[in-house]
């Protein structure tokens, strides 16, 4: 039988649930495998009490969040986290820091707007994530190969690779060679270094690499006499507690 | 008593709920809550350097982004006193023309479609249409192509950058690319009759109608701002002396008026100020299907968005042409970076999309400001909801309520761009 699933979008620009409907070639098989249950962004049907997978896009930023992403774990036999926002917090971790600030900042007031904000955090803070597609935005056919896993109850093996490992293989000239920092040196591979072949340096929106090689960053940056403060701060655009 | 109320209201981008209550032909509220939560991108953008800002802005939207990172480089520019050439203005124009093809077809046929044929949701479709469903996916996918072949993948493009791109699409995949945007046009044309085929309610919205405008050109890339009611054109540098924003009580997103009154933007707005400047095909299209100049139903936003297909696709295919028969270059200098604050203005698929930022001499942002399309339609489509309902409240609450959404969708609305 076909597993039923509910597709939910938290704080993001639900870019990676534009994504799988980018899929167009692959989108009437997906259709076909998948009984999809709840997806606000593509259809009217409300939320049914039960589902068997639950696909997750975006950041935790309101307590409302909190509760929900529980609910939704009580619920479903397996949670699918997607993309940067999800998996590492992403982009609106950026915020995370003088949150009040912020909003006095952008809406010249703290109290009655943004109501029930927190911290921007990623899903695995709150609820266990059995499989993650990672990326801003995430790649269509990587998520297709996930879900297939899904379906066949596979394991999600995260490589242990950065991305650098890609750029050998693409034969990209690296970054580091001109004088720029790139992020690749401990960035979770899988996209084929996509950035770095058209020409801009990798910003780790794939996360960091679980094999990744920190001391090795510290001396290429050291030999490079690269600015420790700028790997810090790019570090910090989606991986924001790796980057203090 | 008529009463509406839609908690989360369906296929559109982001989460909002319709309330709307009506008591004796008299309006008592009319309401979309924009419950998305509020991402502060303003703040984020500030201290950072020039380089990365559009990078970070372009995540404000999952469809629209190609229009976020180049409006955003285009305000930078502008501050930093940065020179493009004519060849990375048609690249751009061409990343754009990428976002209203996916744009226009996933809203035509993912959000809107279904409530015609009175179906939750597209993949209904495969069943009931199967002729229509592939026409939407092969239209979304042409789009996706284009803005691939540009700017390196369908969301979130990777190539443009402050100054031009730092890589171009390989010409004989331009060229091949070509022969798809010629095949697509009945697809485009098929879209206009199926759109123009509807009955949609009589109604006009009382607000303003504001868009990009050019003397010689359907405005997308550049232009002033236009006003339909006012009748009258003013610079997008001067955005803030007649775009104001204000914090409202229910939702994240501010609400604007344009000297002190309600606007839409978006397709309809465009259509009723430069409809005489549409591509060939497209004008025809237009006329057959008897949309004309001034046309101020809201609920023709989608048969607007069908007309803008065919526009799309002709004036893209002809930037191509112009492309691949220019000898200039793309490849930013490198940027001289220099202190000053910049406002830009595009056409996004849903509307104009205004960005501005103020760099130090260290090229890192002191102040930013944007201001999306949605944000600016969110007043107007309150008050079009309000009329709307006072005006059919005999209706039963059910078919109220369906075509109450059914207007909502026809604004097309972003409510995660709304809040950024």
């Amino acid at each position: 039988m076909r597993p039923t699933v509910a597709i939910f979008g938290l704080a993001s620009d639900y870019g990676c649930q534009v994504q799988i409907t980018n899929a167009e070639d692959d989108l009437p098989a997906l259709l076909g495998a998948l009984d999809i249950v709840y997806w606000q962004l593509a259809s009217s049907a409300s939320l049914p009490e039960e589902y068997d997978v639950a696909i997750i896009e975006g950041a935790v930023t309101i307590e409302e969040h909190v509760e929900f992403v529980q609910a939704v774990r009580e619920t479903a036999k397996v949670v699918v986290a997607i993309g940067a926002c999800a998996v590492c917090g992403g982009i609106p971790a950026l915020a995370g820091e003088s949150l009040d600030e912020r909003v006095l900042d952008v809406y010249g007031r703290v109290e009655g707007v943004a109501v029930g904000r927190r911290a921007p955090r990623p899903l695995s803070d709150f609820i266990a994530v059995d499989y993650t597609v990672p990326g801003c935005p995430i790649d269509a056919q990587e998520f297709l190969g996930v879900v297939t896993r899904v379906l066949l109850g596979l394991s999600d093996p995260v490589s242990d690779d950065p991305l650098c490992a890609s750029c050998k293989v693409a034969e990209n000239v690296c970054f580091f060679d001109s004088g720029e920092v790139c992020l690749g040196v401990v960035t979770r591979a899988g996209c084929g270094a996509r950035c770095v072949g058209l020409g801009r340096p990798c910003m780790a929106c794939r996360g960091i690499a679980p094999g990744a090689n920190r001391q090795g960053l510290a001396s290429v940056l050291a030999e490079r006499d690269a600015d420790l403060d700028t790997v810090r701060r790019r570090l910090a655009i989606y991986n924001s507690r790796e980057g203090s | 008593m008529s009463t509406i109320a839609v908690e989360h209201v369906a296929r559109i981008e982001g989460h909002g709920t319709i309330s709307v209550s009506v008591k004796d032909g008299k309006l008592l509220h009319a309401r979309l809550d924009v419950t998305e939560p509020a991402r502060f991108f303003e703040s984020m953008v500030r201290g950072r350097t020039y380089a990365e800002v559009p990078l970070i802005a372009s995540r404000i939207c999952g469809i629209c982004s190609p229009n976020h990172t180049i409006t955003a480089i285009k305000a930078l520019e502008a501050a930093m006193s940065v020179d493009t050439t004519p060849r990375t203005a048609l690249l751009r124009k061409v990343l754009v023309y990428g976002s209203y093809l996916q744009n226009h077809a996933t809203h035509l046929y993912l959000f809107a479609a279904p409530d015609y044929v009175g179906a939750g949701s597209a993949f209904a479709l495969a069943e009931t249409h199967p002729h229509v469903l592939e026409r939407a996916l092969r239209l979304k996918k042409l789009g996706n192509e284009l803005t691939t072949l540009v700017g390196g993948r369908s969301v979130h493009p990777i190539t443009a950058v402050i100054g031009g791109f730092t890589r171009e699409p390989p010409q004989t995949e331009l060229a091949a690319i070509l022969e798809s945007l010629r095949a697509a046009l009945p697809d485009a044309l098929e879209t206009v009759e199926l759109f123009a085929a509807v009955n949609e309610p009589e109604f006009e919205t009382e607000g303003d109608l504001l868009a990009l405008v050019q003397d010689e050109d359907y405005a997308i890339y550049e232009g002033d701002v236009g006003s339909i009611r006012g009748g009258w054109r003013r610079p997008v540098s001067e955005y803030r002396d007649f775009l104001a924003e204000s914090v409202v009580d229910h939702g994240n997103a501010k609400h604007s008026t344009v000297d002190g009154r309600a606007f839409a933007v978006g397709a309809l707005a465009r259509l009723s100020l430069s409809g005489k400047l549409l591509a060939p095909r497209a004008a025809q299209a237009a006329a057959s299907a008897g949309v004309e100049t001034g046309t101020v139903n809201p609920f023709r936003n989608n048969l607007c968005q069908a007309i803008e297909l065919v526009d799309a696709i002709e004036r893209c295919a002809g930037y191509i042409e112009c492309f691949l028969e220019d000898d200039g270059e793309s490849r930013p200098d490198a940027v001289r970076v220099r202190a000053g604050s910049g406002a830009a203005a595009t056409e996004a698929p849903r509307g104009t999309l205004y960005h501005s930022y103020e760099v130090d001499g260290e090229g890192v942002v002191r102040s930013a400001d944007i201001i999306t399309p949605t944000a600016q339609n969110l007043g107007n489509l309150e008050a079009d909801m309000g009329r709307f309902v006072a005006a059919v409240a005999d209706l039963a609450t059910d078919e109220l309520s369906a075509l109450v959404q059914r207007l909502v969708r026809a604004y097309d609305p972003c409510l995660s761009c709304s809040v950024h």
